[in-house]
């Protein structure tokens, strides 16, 4: 309960709910005086009218006419209506008062005991005269008066029920921000939970969606995509670190016994310095592997997003294909090239031109002499799809997804100098792009497939 | 072209060019009195560049704080800077913005560990000329200083480029040698083009990779070894001499006989 009270939908609730009040009464305030004065009014002119009849008809039929008229008047209306009218010497004459003292004007409220004869008049409760007395130049007196009981009765009633409804308006806004709250609560306990769950280490749990659709599910729903890629690169480390540490190892012995190994010998000047270049060539070796392997690092993390632009990737391929045919002939291999022009894409030109850079050197230097690689771009409707395919060994389909992995390599390759980066970086910059790098088989060789979505105007515009 | 291949036509190479490659280590000589300041906190790695600056016969000037640094290449006027990007006082990255604000064109070689992908681009849009990452070797360091030494003239727009008897029009986008033209590929043309404008320098393998063909990363093929020698084949054989050599263990050079 304490929570709840704590949360914020509860307390806009109790803030909605005190305001629906507020404006609540003030309505019924304003209802309220404007019935009260119109009854208020109804009654007294009422009042004002029988009196200013009954005076007139003294004037002019004398006191004993308006005597049998009150008598009459008492006889046919009902017990509210209240008369008093008395001689110049102050006789009573008629009316349904004991006794009263002759005045003048508009009189409310609570009269004497001793002036009215009325049983629930004296007794007071919510029982109230008005009325209008009339001294008259002969001396006589008229009081025309009525019990405004049941006009009281009538504002107590309105009184009360207004108050009811805004008991029952309060109450029920509070209970409804009450179930919101707890509702809302709940799927924020799950939230919690999810989330301490994962701190815990519980890598794989995930906060329940419900399908709805609605902003939690929403929240909800990115969470999970959040701890999604949580997960993913905390896996991602863990092989990582492991692969580094096993594939740095290589090297770093044959540094050190290639080191070793010239100082135990008996060597010669010329055999030192050869030692030394071995060395050096190992370090560059090793720096390469650790740019590499930053490179990759940088590029998952995703920040380079920020810097992606329209880029015409027909351009990059191209360039790619420009200064690789000559070295896949150095290798006597022939790369081909088909390009549709003017392709574009969002995305960064730099990396993308390393990734194909990536896949292009891989062909070249994984298939047998004689192998024709080819390069193809072409437009697929919403999508850019990229062809590298080479007619060589390819790669069996249990591995394919293996080879993205930072420093793997196939058995048959591993003595293919390489820093085993090459493909995880094409899937990264892939991976960058919202895309991934498919592998297929060619029949024989190894067919990598890459679908961009197109930016909306490819091909359709001229050169940028 | 496997590895060993390449290694044995290395080294045939190699023997050949130890000689030119002196002689040209020996042009590569700076002007008298080039002066260069070098604004790098690492003993370590300072002491490694002013050995080797030494050496060469360079006038070397050496602080390990931005500030000062700032001070003294503001003040004095030195032929090449070479800066860390991080240092204490002031960063390598605001020397350089402060420098070309206040109008001193000095050329500026960043020397940085840091390697990320935008980190180049921002050191030269900085107004640096250079940018190399750490650790590099001393030759690379050398390569780069002598291109940048002799930057007034590469700087100059002419539509026709000369290197001994070797002739580059650069709007017909022809090359002739000895009066007899040479067809070239767009990627040799460009090659070329950057070997003339650095001619009788050595230039390295990555300031190709970086200039030529605008590679931020090392290759795993042979991507610069196959278009020099294509080059190589165009415009050298069947010629009396042989321009473009390859200086042992550094890169290449566009040797233009005196």
């Amino acid at each position: 309960m304490h929570r709840l009270a704590q949360t914020s939908s509860f307390r806009l609730a109790i803030v909605f709910a005190l305001i629906f009040a507020l404006c609540f009464s003030a309505l019924l305030t304003i209802t309220y005086l404007t019935t009260s004065s119109t009854m208020n009014e109804q009654a007294r002119d009422r009042i004002l009218e029988d009196s200013r009849w009954l005076i007139a008809e003294i004037t002019s039929d004398g006191l004993d006419s308006a005597r049998s008229d009150i008598g009459e008047r008492l006889l046919h209306t009902g017990s509210t209506a209240y008369y008093y009218l008395s001689d110049g010497n102050g006789r009573k004459l008629a009316g349904n008062l004991i006794r009263m003292t002759a005045f003048s004007g508009w009189r409310e409220g609570p009269f004497r005991e001793s002036e009215v004869h009325d049983v629930e008049l004296s007794a007071g409760k919510n029982h109230e005269l008005w009325g209008q007395g009339t001294k008259l130049e002969d001396g006589s007196f008229l009081f025309v008066g009525q019990d405004v009981f049941s006009i009281n009765m009538a504002q107590r009633a309105i009184i009360h029920s207004f108050a009811w409804s805004i008991g029952i308006a309060f109450l029920v806004a509070s209970i409804a921000g009450f179930i919101a709250s707890r509702g809302f609560l709940r799927r924020i306990d799950a939230i919690n939970t999810t989330s301490s769950a994962i701190i815990e280490g519980r890598l794989k749990e995930r906060i329940p969606v419900r399908g709805t659709y609605d902003e939690m599910d929403r929240l909800s729903a990115n969470l999970n995509r959040l701890f999604d890629s949580n997960q993913s690169l905390l896996e991602s480390l863990t092989q990582v670190t492991t692969n580094i540490a096993h594939d740095l190892r290589s090297p770093l012995s044959r540094l050190w016994h290639g080191l070793e190994g010239s100082r135990a010998a008996r060597s010669t000047k010329k055999s030192y310095e050869a030692a030394i270049d071995a060395a050096i060539v190992e370090c560059r070796q090793l720096l390469k592997t650790f740019s590499g392997l930053l490179r990759i690092a940088e590029i998952e993390s995703g920040s380079l997003k920020t810097t992606f632009r329209r880029t015409k990737i027909s351009g990059t391929v191209e360039r790619v294909t420009n200064i690789y045919a000559a070295v896949a002939e150095d290798h006597n291999k022939k790369l081909c090239a088909s390009i549709t022009p003017n392709l574009f894409i969002h995305g960064d030109g730099d990396l993308l031109f390393q990734m194909f850079v990536n896949l292009v050197e891989n062909a070249i230097r994984h298939t047998p002499a004689r192998t024709e690689i080819n390069l193809s771009l072409t437009r697929d409707g919403q999508y850019i799809v990229a062809e590298i395919a080479d007619s060589g060994e390819g790669i069996p389909a249990e591995e394919r997804e293996k080879v993205f992995e930072r420093f793997y390599r196939l058995d048959r390759s591993r003595s293919t100098p390489g820093s085993g980066l090459g493909l995880s970086l094409a899937s990264a910059v892939a991976g960058l792009h919202g895309v991934q790098i498919g592998l297929e088989d060619n029949h024989p060789g190894l067919r990598a497939v890459i679908r961009f979505p197109a930016c909306p105007d490819s091909a359709t515009r001229p050169d940028t | 072209m496997s590895q060993d291949d390449l290694k044995t036509q290395l080294t045939v190479r190699r023997a050949k060019s130890r000689e030119a490659h002196e002689r040209l280590v020996a042009r590569a000589e700076p002007a008298k009195s080039a002066r260069i300041l070098l604004i790098e906190d690492d003993e370590s790695a300072a002491q490694f560049i002013l050995e080797g600056l030494k050496q060469h016969d360079y006038v070397t000037e050496h602080v390990s704080n931005g500030k000062v640094g700032l001070f003294l290449a503001a003040r004095e006027d030195y032929d090449v800077l070479i800066i860390d990007r991080m240092l204490p006082g002031l960063d390598g990255l605001s020397i350089v913005k402060m420098l070309r604000a206040t109008g001193h064109q000095a050329p500026a070689i960043f020397l940085t560990t840091m390697s990320g992908i935008n980190d180049r681009v921002q050191g030269l849009d900085a107004g640096a000329d250079d940018y190399l990452v750490k650790p590099f070797a001393f030759a690379e360091l050398l390569a780069r200083i002598t291109a940048l030494l002799r930057r007034p003239p590469m700087s100059e727009v002419g539509r026709i480029l000369h290197a001994g008897d070797l002739e580059m029009d650069l709007f017909k986008r022809t090359v002739r040698r000895a009066g007899k033209t040479i067809e070239l590929q767009p990627q040799e043309f460009r090659l070329l083009e950057y070997l003339i404008r650095n001619k009788d320098r050595v230039v390295t393998r990555a300031m190709l990779l970086e200039n030529v063909w605008d590679f931020d990363f090392d290759p795993e093929t042979s991507v610069v070894e196959t278009h020099i020698s294509r080059l190589r084949v165009k415009i050298d054989k069947g010629f009396g001499s042989e321009l473009l050599r390859t200086v042992r263990g550094v890169g290449y050079c566009l040797h233009v006989d005196a």
